[in-house]
């Protein structure tokens, strides 16, 4: 019966997200899924996933397929998005090597030299001098990481994707408070994560495996073969030894090169084993997932020589590597996939640091003798085992859920995750489909993180968000410092993170400021917001407030609470005395950082009025902001 | 307005709170571990950068030390003009920078150890930092840092908001974990930017009201303690602090720091572990001798560290301190009149249960076959033996190897016993 069929068809669709049976309605349902799929909602948001329907909301989210106009308006000022990778990291160098190149030039005294100088003199003279080489300094790369981060967050039709961009950036955590690392975290975003986050997870697993961020984060840039491993190089070079070279002693040939550890060998001495133990305790199989150190040590033997190229040949291996390449016609040759090199980008498989030995990883075995398949078939194996899918699945409930989510939800994922071979699309289209998504229980159930609550409001408020340095640093205050989570773990996802005494004063003071219009770079219009609803009292406004901010929550109790405080005497008296100036502040840096200090821009100040800070309507938006039903979603 | 501060004047705990304040800071009372019924403080002063051990605490007459830096050796004999080393009676010197703290070591209340450092080889700021402040070297994926579980594991049962805290802008690795932490570089910040919203909340209206009344837990109870602890420190009013004994703070974040430790010590909030940062110890370029780079960070600790044990008085008794740094550096001195990246350096304990006047460890001598890989002080006190010491002799961490998963070394004995 094709006609019933294509009937049931169309029915499961429609039934797919079990609302109604947890007792919902309609528009609370609506208020649900954007407060758990979105950044938050903004006004007029439920109205528009009634119009489109749930389901078909949904679809559309999952297939990220609306248009992006006002962020790619907004894209168009980001110097660094239309650049490569490679031509990031080589624009926005770390400000020691920019400091060495200003050095080499003379524009700088040498290293000793300096007694007696002018420090900020010689800073403006290195700054100008490496804008004029086409250098940037690395703290506009930081700001413009940020904007984007921030304006996609806020300002992205597609929020879903921005949802899950954020989970996986979180998961394959890296960090700008590693300095090798920095330029590249922009470069790995954009790259590595955002491409994949609806995709397949082997997808992710291999892209951030390759990235310059993570190879130096987790320090398998300068992991090598143990010295005494027979190297892919070494085996490649004996193999063709007779007929290529007819040479006996093809080591003689190629002189260290077909020695392990010949780059950098001060600093690398061999193996670590950092990102191998990092990619099966936090990336794949969980700490609980079953193998051991010797698993450990070879995952890492695995993937020996997977580095960086230096971004400059002055850098530190970089001469040997120019070397290796282009003069000596070597890496030419490595180029088009002989001797076992491999570049793509920055990243670079050097077959001469790779230990081509037999491994034996989770009762597998890797034959001897190969070389960059080591890594990949790793990585193949990982993304396919079941612990894997035990742990993602338990990662995304938690973040759609609750944090301990409920353990049926995580073992239907889980299947989900291994039937589709790790397809994001559908862990997250199931998740949804399930009773557990929409149990009362689940609702509001979830803590908002900094980023989450910040974006939220401003959302909510509708509020234009220009500069994103001040709103970067309340985030930052609140407790979640954006790409600076020192630990590989990325940040915890449960509300004891986000909620303690320090986070939660600062969470209640965002709320004042931003709806006093105190927050530089953001612009917040109440008038606009709330103009058409013209509250005829100060409660309603307040009830209109909360309504507008908390959609299908219980408002009434909130507003109900804070009524007295908008009768009180005196009050606006007390609210016009202008709020103490606000503290600002960043992580400081270790090192003496040279081009910090010139080249971020002082912050633009809000432009709408202070004037109307303090006004009761923004008291009273700014306390539902900070009040603890806004914290949760 | 029923709120539970309300319930607190009015209810059964009426005789004991009473304008007594704060309910966590009752809790806190009640569960005391320092003497008179205080609780104990451990500080924690990390040295950003990699402090030079080898000029911090010079091994003196060291043959070794003059040819290793010849432009960087300093002598204990005075010479005309110029500052000379100070001769700490015990083979080894304190550079004339660190002067304000040589009395203490006298009078026996502050301890060095010497030749300490991790056994993790990396000579990257970042990397060491990381294993230091983790507590397990040569391992990134560990989500805790040791204070945190060194808060954990203390046995003090009531809570506080103010047990341990970071004086600086964002929470060290040091702090990350399960207990809670709070990173604040400016007390006077620590409140309600509107007025109107600080007017109500001391009226127990506002957001107070919001977060007594509402059924998350969570949010319910850090509401609570949020609520006591600005009121706290508006109390305080940390801005007109007056250091006790003409105790003087060198202006900068350290000295700003310290000041604010003090403050909260001697206000009995509970506090346990307190965290602060120095910097300026990078010294690869223009370290100096008496003056220079080297110096000037020295100054600043010392003086910074002098003033919070001179303000602290009779407090003394609750509080340790201790300095670290992620390593040293080079024995040999670089091209540029600095030194590089090395491996072992020193720390201080400071306390008045401290073993003092005394350098600990095992100094290993600059012979060339003594350095760690032929350049740097070798470690020969892993850093995880002090921290142990100072987790077990002060804050009672029963099990010091509960704080250092994978550690079975011995705590090095550096505070007396009770």
């Amino acid at each position: 019966m094709p006609a019933a069929a294509s009937t049931s068809i169309h029915f499961v669709r429609r039934a797919r997200l079990p609302w109604r049976a947890a007792g919902l309605t309609e528009r609370q349902a609506a208020a649900h899924l954007l407060s758990r799929l979105t950044f938050g909602a903004r006004p007029g948001d439920v109205e528009r996933v009634l119009d489109l329907g749930l389901e078909r909301w949904l679809d559309r989210q999952l297939a990220a397929e609306w248009a992006e106009p006002v962020l790619a308006a907004r894209g168009r000022s980001l110097a660094a998005l239309s650049l490569s990778g490679p031509e990031i990291a080589r624009r926005y160098p770390r400000p020691a090597l920019l400091l060495a190149a200003a050095r080499r030039a003379g524009i700088v005294p040498a290293k000793g030299k300096e007694s007696g100088t002018d420090r900020r003199g010689q800073r403006t003279a290195a700054l100008r001098w490496a804008r004029e080489q086409g250098y940037e300094a690395q703290s506009e790369l930081v700001r413009e990481l940020l904007a984007w981060k921030l304006w996609r967050t806020v300002l992205a039709e597609n929020q879903l994707a921005e949802v899950l961009a954020d989970f996986w950036f979180n998961h394959f955590n890296v960090s700008l408070t590693n300095r090798q690392a920095r330029g590249y975290v922009f470069a790995y975003e954009r790259d590595a994560i955002r491409p994949h986050a609806l995709g397949r997870f082997r997808d992710l697993l291999g892209a951030t495996a390759h990235h310059p961020a993570m190879l130096l984060y987790l320090d398998n840039a300068r992991s090598t073969a143990n010295a005494g491993a027979p190297t892919t190089l070494a085996l490649e070079l004996t193999r063709r030894a007779p007929s290529r070279f007819g040479d006996a002693n093809p080591g003689r040939r190629f002189g260290a090169y077909a020695r392990p550890a010949d780059l950098n060998r001060k600093r690398s001495s061999g193996l670590n084993e950092n990102y191998g133990r990092e990619l099966l305790e936090l990336h794949t199989l969980g700490v609980d997932g079953g193998y051991g150190q010797e698993d450990v040590i070879a995952v890492a033997r695995a993937f020996t020589g997977w580095t960086v190229v230096p971004p400059f040949e002055r850098a530190r291996g970089g001469d040997r590597l120019a070397r290796l390449g282009g003069r000596n016609g070597h890496f030419d040759e490595a180029r088009q996939g002989g001797l076992g090199f491999v570049r793509d980008g920055d990243f670079l498989f050097r077959a001469d640091a790779h230990d081509a030995g037999e491994k034996t990883i989770l009762g597998h075995r890797w034959p001897a003798g190969r070389g960059i398949e080591d890594g990949e078939e790793v990585l193949d194996l990982l993304a396919e085992h079941s612990k894997t899918a035990e742990r993602l699945a338990t990662k995304i409930a938690a973040r759609f859920v609750a944090d301990r989510p409920p353990s049926t939800l995580v073992a239907r994922l889980a299947k989900t995750f291994r039937d589709s071979r790790g397809d994001v699309r559908s862990v997250v289209s199931d998740l949804v489909s399930s009773p557990e998504f929409w149990d009362p229980e689940a609702r509001s159930a979830k803590i908002k993180s900094p980023l989450e609550l910040a974006a939220s409001a401003l959302r909510a408020l509708e509020a234009s968000l220009i500069e994103p340095e001040s709103t970067a640093a309340e985030i930052a205050r609140m407790g979640q410092s954006l790409y600076a989570y020192q630990a590989p773990t990325g940040y915890p996802d449960r509300a004891q993170e986000w909620v303690n005494t320090g986070s939660l004063l600062a969470r209640m003071n965002f709320g004042l400021e931003v709806a006093a219009d105190r927050v530089p770079g953001v612009i917040v219009d109440l008038d606009r917001v709330f103009g058409e609803r013209e509250p005829a009292s100060l409660a309603e406004a307040l009830r209109a407030a909360a309504a507008h901010l908390l959609p299908e929550r219980d408002a009434e109790a909130t507003a109900r609470l804070l009524e007295p405080l908008l009768a009180a005497p005196g009050l606006a008296a007390r609210v016009r005395k202008e709020a103490p100036p606000h503290p600002t502040s960043g992580p400081e840096d270790t090192e003496a950082d040279f081009f910090a200090a010139s080249s971020s821009p002082s912050p633009t100040p809000s432009a709408a009025g202070r004037a109307e800070a303090g006004s009761p309507l923004a008291e009273a938006v700014g306390w539902i902001l900070g009040s603890p039903e806004f914290q949760r979603r | 307005m029923w709120t539970r501060r309300t319930f607190l004047k009015t209810g059964g705990l009426a005789l004991v709170t009473f304008g007594a304040g704060p309910a966590f800071l009752a809790r806190a009372a009640a569960a005391t571990s320092g003497s008179g019924g205080r609780r104990r403080t451990l500080v924690a002063i990390f040295q950003r950068g990699a402090m030079d051990g080898l000029m911090a605490v010079p091994p003196l007459g060291s043959p070794e030390l003059s040819s290793l830096r010849p432009r960087l050796g300093m002598s204990a004999a005075r010479t005309a003009g110029e500052e000379a080393v100070i001769d700490l009676g015990v083979g080894f010197g304190l550079h004339p920078a660190f002067a304000p703290l040589a009395p203490w070591f006298r009078e026996g209340q502050l301890a060095i150890v010497h030749a300490v450092g991790s056994p993790d080889p990396t000579r990257s700021h970042f990397d060491a930092q990381d294993y230091m402040e983790a507590g397990t070297p040569g391992r990134k994926g560990t989500p805790s840092g040791w204070l945190n579980r060194a808060v954990a594991l203390a046995p003090a049962a009531a809570s506080s908001p103010f047990r341990a805290m970071a004086l600086t802008p964002a929470l060290p690795r040091s702090l990350y974990g399960d207990a809670p932490a709070l990173a604040v570089a400016d007390l006077a910040a620590f409140r309600l930017q509107s007025p109107g919203a600080v007017a109500a909340a001391t009226s127990g209206e506002g957001f107070e009201a919001l977060y007594e009344a509402t059924a998350q837990r969570l949010l319910r109870d850090a509401g609570n303690e949020t609520f006591e602890a600005a009121e706290r420190l508006r109390a305080l009013d940390v801005e007109r602090y007056r250091p006790a004994s003409g105790a003087s703070y060198p202006a900068g974040p350290l000295g700003k720091a310290l000041r604010q430790i003090a403050q909260l010590i001697k206000a009995d909030v509970g506090l346990e572990v307190a965290f602060a940062e120095s910097t300026g110890w990078d010294t690869h370029v223009q370290q100096g001798t008496t003056q220079g780079a080297f110096a000037r960070a020295g100054r600043e600790l010392a003086t910074a560290i002098d003033a919070f044990w001179t303000d602290l008085g009779e407090r003394r008794a609750d509080v340790v301190l201790s300095t670290m740094t992620e390593f040293g550096r080079t024995a040999r001195e670089n091209g540029s009149g600095g030194t590089d990246h090395g491996h072992g350096s020193c720390l201080f304990v400071l306390g008045e249960n401290a073993i003092g006047g005394k350098v600990h460890g095992t100094f290993p001598g600059l012979a060339p076959e003594s350095l760690f890989e032929g350049r740097d002080l070798a470690v020969t006190t892993d850093f995880r033996s002090v921290f142990a010491e100072l987790a077990a002799g002060h804050l009672g961490v029963a099990d010091p190897k509960a704080l250092f998963p994978g550690w079975s070394g011995a705590r090095l004995p550096l505070l007396r016993r009770a």
